[in-house]
């Protein structure tokens, strides 16, 4: 177990190398730099910036190098022959966010936490909605109900949901009185946490939850009545049922929990999933979350922004991806001597 | 099942049953003619049986047909040209068909619109003229059009009374275009996306995978850390990237092309991993090992041998792939990256219905979200039954 | 419509002059209850301490009180520099008149269009109580503006005139004086910008940043924290006055940033020491506190019309009004529509130095920019998406402008399918295809692919209905959207036959505001930026003008730069702008957008009819917002400190 763990750490490495790579030619992929996007904005306003300055601030931010030698600065920092001078992911130095003028490990803030409360109230809403609803089609197979639960999942899956964001959030104006996009009232943002606050924010909440869980409530209503389909199938159910097992304790001790697994191998892309919230509906709702932010970074190629939020990610993702891995290890032998019998 | 506990007090002999019968060693193994076609079935034709059972399946699987052959024949369904507007109808509602005028039956017409402008509110305000009942013409002549950019011709199945007369079924947007007619054009865009944004990721998964699954080893190493690198960066910077790649000198119709292929870039690792796992445990089947002792190449192996037992289920995620392509494509319309008119898809026209205007004033431009449910909700019930099919001896 | 205008203008007219009899008073001056407790506790001295001794006046008919709080919705946190434009101190600004009147300045003197000397008030100060003297502008100048590693391509070239730095002198604590060896036409406008030009800098706040007179080892550990590569990067960081995003930079505006960005609801406080008071000597602003709500800009007009804004002209646009309009209704706030002031809402922009040279050849023949501007119905246009209210015509100045020739608006804007026809004819380009469209020269069909930023629908509607009408004239049309920065190096490199971007910016000139966007001066200029990029980088890239009316543009500009007083000014005003409308270098679709406002009940000090236009007017700022104010007093958000 200990080498299959040491192994998995070392592999984690260059993988993190590479994804490095990627996130950063990725960023810089599209044509231009922060500063003519900038300038490009400015100019639609009729707002002006000289040719000098522009090249000036090129020069200062090290806009002008060539990409590898940004990405080495970003990555290793910034080194006089064996000296090292600043910056550099692998040192904990972030970079710096031209679009905000600050760290980019202070432009954050506030909105990590937020995006944490919202991926786990919609995670939390997706497994209380769907639990219920795959154990009953699961149970009760191509019955009428089994058809209706499905067809309602499926709706949310098939909705483009930054339309439908917006409608929800006119009519929760209208009928409720809620304002229009946000997390909370205007008056409470940037306020210290009050039970008031709260209240605004569970006001407010309901929207998003419901919009960003509804798309994922189907997929998992499908696996989990498939996993349990197949369970049921098993003999050793039919056994159990033999034996009188009372119907419902016979669904919870056994089956259940085995269709459960595939849920650990999901731990994987939840985690990143936490930090990210939904981009696209976080945008139409002006959530103050992550996914706006990295959005506009994206666009407004703040690369440094974006290649350690993008990182960031990254890293969660792997870590996720080891952690469930190491779970399925414990829980399952067979995977885990699996690992080393694939030749 | 097989639940057949009689009450029986306790201690008492049980009851005995003999068959009457006379003793036929060999009834099992017979075979009716009907069992034995499904014995000898091909597997298709196993899946296809099975499949046939999951009736809402089948009838989503009719409801995508219809829409497809009806991609075939758009400037035929729909009453006006694809840029076919009319400036003097601007945000018309939906128009309704009636088919009695005060108490007479005349078939399907509508009644003309009478249009004042409100200056006070900047708003068109659009009345039916009641005393005025227009008949719609079916198989008529409109709008001229190129079928297929090819063949020129005017003749739709249906189209407006009269050429002072609109036919708005689902009303009008803010040029007078018809939504009905832009709908449908939009249908060809959108659905053909889905089609081959999954080749490409259906071609890709089945190599890479393919590769990875039969050959293992390093190979499937590497093929699983590209998978996890892919997969560690969210969709989003990739989208942003790669449409960014996209040639600026393009025209519409290639850009189309590219995102659909973009879309299929950046699906393909689930179709692989499911590839390569089938695989592995395929390749330890012994019909496997019988073909590789008889020398055949691992090309002919894995498309000859291994590939026809799990086509089905590759085709069943396959399918189930496609809405998810569709309704990326409205994602990327959202984000600006998509296509662009004047190409219409159904992205670009809810992208178009997404501000307040349209919510609080016109909201039959919405209207795009319907069809794009029924293709979703399709798709996904089509794949749910395949995917049921694709095990017929469970 | 214009003579309407007027009369709302002149009914609304507010006036600031420094009056001197009122200085008489002082003494009077009524200090705000916002500030009640400081004062009482110390921490902040007397009104009258903090008043200059000579506060400027302004005077209005609708005298308010002080209190309360204005909510605006923006759209990102960068947006705290839009409180800078809308409050609109500057050394010298405009009137409502589009004169230029001293206001943080309490009086100015030009001679020869050459010396300028400056006149501040004494006992000014900045928002952190310090005093604002000479000093400013002397760091600024000579530390700042002067400093290679702070600015290395030296001052900013308004200061500059034919590449000479004025001679800077400082009389006394409150006279500075500039002195050009030519008359410097551009100086007082760029101070009265929305975007001003800063000749001076809180010197006392920003030495701490400054190599010459910080402690070497403080100022690096300050850089190392901040994260900027330089010293000079991060005094520019802290001290960018424009962009208003630091709360510890002391200002002269009338609130100050209390929140530090990035953040999502920015509250400004009133500066204790801004220099204006109503005529009964209340000091200004009324409004004790703004409010920046940070919200996506597409919910803007949706959160408007909910009635979450106090103000909001900005990210509202004209086919938000019948939505806003049905809202108007619940009584939370009324509507108005303002005048737009740009040349034209959209303008077409045949590019003078595009790659192909078929194409270029027609594109810089008049009869062929001629043709297509008559080849577009600017009625069917104004009527489909504008209801009739825009202005169709040429893209050139507007009728409010004292410049404005009837004339220059309509020259080649009437929808004349034949005579447009006729002068294509006259070019040669008689060979038509099956289809019936014109051939090129070389044989190919003259399909004009259109670059657009295409970031409104507005925009593609516009070309869709000009794609209709030129279809008669012959004359196939493709659009093509790319993203902005791709968009503007398409044209930029020559790439782009013609594109499509907003009209001239500045559509209410006088005689003393710059001419420059209508003769080919820098890159930006979608219809020659090659001569744009070779007169901004002096010859280094962009190619020399090759055509003698381009040529005599240029000509022109350099003429008005040097010519030194009024009366010449307006005379080569009306000679470009002749020019440019017989020339047709860029081809107007309809102006005068109504641009909707929505102000909450009880707002006063608004007018109901106004010009909205960034340049010249900083939009709300030519309005004075500091006198805005409200009936009933809005609930102060809370912030940590009301004090800097």
């Amino acid at each position: 177990m200990l080498r299959y763990l040491i192994q998995r750490v070392l592999v984690m490495i260059p993988t993190l190398l590479v994804i490095s790579m990627l996130v950063f030619t990725i960023i810089q992929a599209p044509p231009g730099d922060f500063l003519e996007t900038m300038m490009a904005e400015m100019q639609a306003r009729g707002e002006n910036m000289d040719q000098d300055k522009m090249e000036f601030l090129r020069k200062t931010y090290g806009l002008d190098e060539p990409v590898h030698i940004q990405y080495l600065h970003w990555m290793f920092g910034r080194w006089d022959g064996l000296e090292y001078k600043s910056g550099g992911l692998l040192f904990g130095d972030l970079g710096y966010s031209f679009e905000h003028n600050l760290p980019v490990s202070e432009v954050v803030g506030d909105r990590l936490t937020l995006t944490v409360i919202i991926s786990l109230a919609s995670i939390l809403f997706v497994w209380v909605v769907s639990f219920p609803i795959a154990v009953y089609s699961a149970t009760h197979q191509y019955s009428l109900f089994d058809y209706v639960f499905t067809f309602l999942g499926y709706i949310g899956l098939a909705t483009p949901s930054f339309l439908i964001a917006l409608v929800m959030l006119y009519f929760a104006n209208i009928w409720f009185g809620t304002s229009i996009g946000g997390m909370m009232e205007p008056e409470y943002v940037g306020q210290p946490w009050s039970l008031a606050k709260v209240m605004s924010v569970f006001e407010h909440m309901w929207i998003p939850v419901l919009v960003i869980g509804l798309p994922g409530t189907a997929g998992m209503i499908r696996r989990l009545r498939a996993n349990l389909l197949d369970e049921l199938n098993k003999q050793y159910v039919t056994t159990g049922r033999a034996k009188g097992l009372a119907p419902m304790t016979l669904l919870l001790r056994y089956p259940l929990r085995i269709s459960l697994n595939p849920f650990i191998a999901d731990i994987g892309s939840l985690l990143p999933e936490l930090i990210s919230g939904s981009v696209i509906v976080s945008v139409v709702m002006s959530l103050p979350i992550t996914g706006p932010m990295l959005l506009a970074a994206l666009r407004s190629q703040d690369m440094y922004l974006a290649g350690s939020f993008l990182m960031f990610m990254a890293f969660l993702t792997v870590i996720g991806i080891f952690i469930s891995d190491v779970l399925l290890a414990l829980l399952d032998p067979r995977i885990r001597l699996g690992a080393g019998a694939e030749k | 099942m097989t639940d057949v506990r009689t009450h029986v007090p306790h201690g008492s002999p049980m009851t005995h049953f003999v068959s009457q019968a006379p003793f036929d060693p060999y009834a099992v193994d017979k075979v009716s003619p009907e069992l034995e076609k499904i014995y000898m079935a091909s597997q298709w034709r196993m899946m296809w049986l099975r499949f046939r059972r999951h009736r809402v399946a089948v009838a989503a699987g009719l409801v995508l047909a219809l829409m497809y052959a009806a991609i075939l024949v758009v400037e035929f369904l729909a009453p006006y040209g694809q840029h076919a507007r009319n400036v003097d109808y601007i945000y018309a509602p939906p128009q309704e068909v009636h088919w009695r005028h005060q108490g007479e039956f005349i078939g399907p017409f509508v009644y003309a619109l009478d249009y004042k402008l409100d200056m006070e509110n900047l708003q068109r305000v659009y009345t039916e003229n009641v005393i005025d009942p227009r008949p719609i013409r079916f198989f008529c002549e409109g709008d001229t059009y190129k079928f297929w950019g090819l063949v020129e011709g005017n003749v739709h199945l249906f189209c407006p009374p009269d050429n002072d007369t609109p036919l708005f079924l689902l009303g009008s947007d803010r040029l007078g275009r018809d939504m009905l007619s832009r709908i449908l054009y939009g249908m060809r865009i959108s659905l053909t996306i889905g089609l081959i944004g999954v080749s490409v990721s259906f071609i890709l998964g089945i190599t890479l995978g393919g590769l990875a699954g039969y050959y293992g080893g390093w190979v499937d190493d590497l093929l699983q850390r590209a998978i996890e690198v892919l997969r560690s960066i969210p969709h989003l910077p990739l989208w942003l990237a790669l449409a960014a790649i996209l040639p600026v000198t393009w025209s519409p119709m290639l850009v189309y092309f590219g995102i659909t292929i973009i879309l299929g870039l950046i699906d393909w690792t689930g179709l692989a991993r499911a590839v390569r796992s089938r695989l592995l445990s395929l390749r330890e089947e012994d019909f496997c090992v019988a073909a590789q002792l008889m020398g055949a190449s691992p090309g002919r192996i894995i498309f000859r041998h291994l590939m026809p037992s799990f086509m089905s289920h590759l085709i069943a995620s396959a399918t189930l792939a496609i809405p998810g392509m569709i309704l990326g494509e409205t994602a990327l319309s959202f984000l600006g990256l998509g296509i662009r008119p004047p190409i219409t898809s159904w992205g670009v026209l809810l992208n178009e219905a997404q501000n307040i205007n349209v919510v609080a004033l016109y909201p039959w431009l919405m209207l795009p979200i319907l069809p794009v449910i029924v293709v979703v909700l399709a798709f996904n019930f089509l794949g749910d039954g395949l995917r049921d099919a694709a095990d017929p001896y469970r | 419509m214009k003579r309407m205008l007027l009369q709302a203008l002149v009914a609304t007219t507010l006036m600031l002059s420094s009056s001197a009899a009122f200085a008489a008073e002082a003494g009077s001056y009524v200090s705000p209850a916002y500030f009640a407790k400081d004062e009482a506790a110390g921490e902040l001295p007397p009104v009258t301490e903090r008043l200059p001794e000579n506060p400027a006046v302004a005077s209005m008919n609708d005298l308010g009180h002080q209190g309360g709080e204005l909510r605006m919705l923006m759209a990102s946190p960068k947006d705290s520099r839009i409180l800078t434009a809308y409050s609109y101190s500057r050394l010298v600004g405009y009137d409502r008149d589009y004169k230029i009147v001293p206001d943080l300045l309490e009086s100015f003197d030009v001679e020869e269009g050459r010396i300028f000397t400056l006149h501040l008030r004494k006992g000014h100060k900045w928002s952190n109580g310090k005093a604002f003297t000479t000093e400013d502008f002397r760091f600024w100048w000579e530390d700042m503006a002067n400093n290679t590693e702070l600015m290395p391509a030296g001052p900013p070239k308004t200061m500059m005139v034919d590449g000479q730095a004025p001679k800077f002198e400082v009389i006394d604590d409150t006279t500075v004086r500039y002195s050009w060896q030519k008359p410097n036409t551009e100086f007082l406008p760029a101070l009265a910008a929305a975007g001003p030009l800063y000749i001076y800098a809180p010197s006392k706040y920003l030495k701490k940043f400054h190599a010459k007179y910080a402690d070497a080892a403080e100022l690096e550990a300050a850089v190392k924290d901040s994260g900027q590569p330089s010293w000079g990067a991060l005094l520019n960081r802290r001290g960018n006055l424009y962009r208003n995003d630091n709360p510890k930079l002391p200002t002269l505006d009338p609130w100050v940033l209390r929140i530090k960005p990035p953040a999502d609801r920015l509250v400004f406080v009133r500066n204790p020491y801004y220099h204006r008071v109503d005529t009964q000597g209340q000091q200004l602003p009324y409004l004790d506190q703004v409010v920046f709500d940070v919200t996506e800009s597409k919910l803007i007009p949706a959160k408007a019309g909910a009635g979450e804004t106090d103000l909001q002209a900005r990210y509202i646009r004209f086919d938000n009004y019948t939505f806003l309009k049905q809202a108007e209704k619940k009584g939370r706030f009324s509507l108005h529509l303002w005048d737009d002031s740009r040349g034209s809402n959209f303008a077409l922009y045949p590019n003078l130095n595009c790659n192909d040279e078929a194409w270029r050849a027609v594109n810089r023949d008049v009869r062929f920019r001629r043709a297509l501007s008559l080849g577009i119905d600017r009625h069917e246009i104004n009527q489909a998406i504008y209801y009739g209210l825009g202005k169709e015509g040429a893209n050139t100045i507007q009728a409010l402008s004292p410049l404005f020739k009837p004339h220059y608006q309509k020259a080649w804007s009437s929808y004349d399918a034949s005579t447009a026809n006729r002068l294509l004819d006259e070019m040669g380009l008689t060979a038509r295809d099956d289809d019936g469209f014109r051939l090129l020269p070389d044989g190919r069909r003259m399909t004009i692919i259109i670059d657009t930023a295409g970031e409104s629908t507005e925009e593609s509607d516009i070309l869709e209905l000009i794609k209709d009408t030129w279809r008669e004239i012959g004359i196939d049309m493709f659009v093509k959207p790319s993203q902005r920065e791709v968009f503007r190096d398409r044209v930029f490199a020559g790439d782009s036959i013609m594109s499509v971007f907003f009209g001239v910016d500045n559509g209410l000139p006088t005689a003393d505001m710059s001419p420059q966007e209508f003769a080919p001066f820098t890159q930006q200029q979608l219809m020659w930026p090659k001569w744009g990029q070779y007169l901004e980088t002096g010859g280094m890239n962009g190619t020399e003008i090759d055509m003698p009316e381009a040529k005599k543009l240029e000509g022109l500009l350099m003429d008005w730069r040097a010519s030194p007083d009024t009366a010449g000014r307006t005379a080569i005003w009306g000679d470009m702008l002749q020019l440019w409308s017989e020339q047709v270098y860029s081809i107007g679709t309809v102006a005068n957008i109504p641009q909707p406002v929505v102000v909450a009940k009880g707002m006063h000090n608004i007018p109901d009819k106004g010009i909205w236009s960034w340049e010249p007017g900083a939009h709300f700022g030519l309005y004075k917002p500091d006198t805005f104010w409200q009936d009933t007093a809005k609930e102060l958000s809370p912030v940590e400190s009301r004090l800097q």
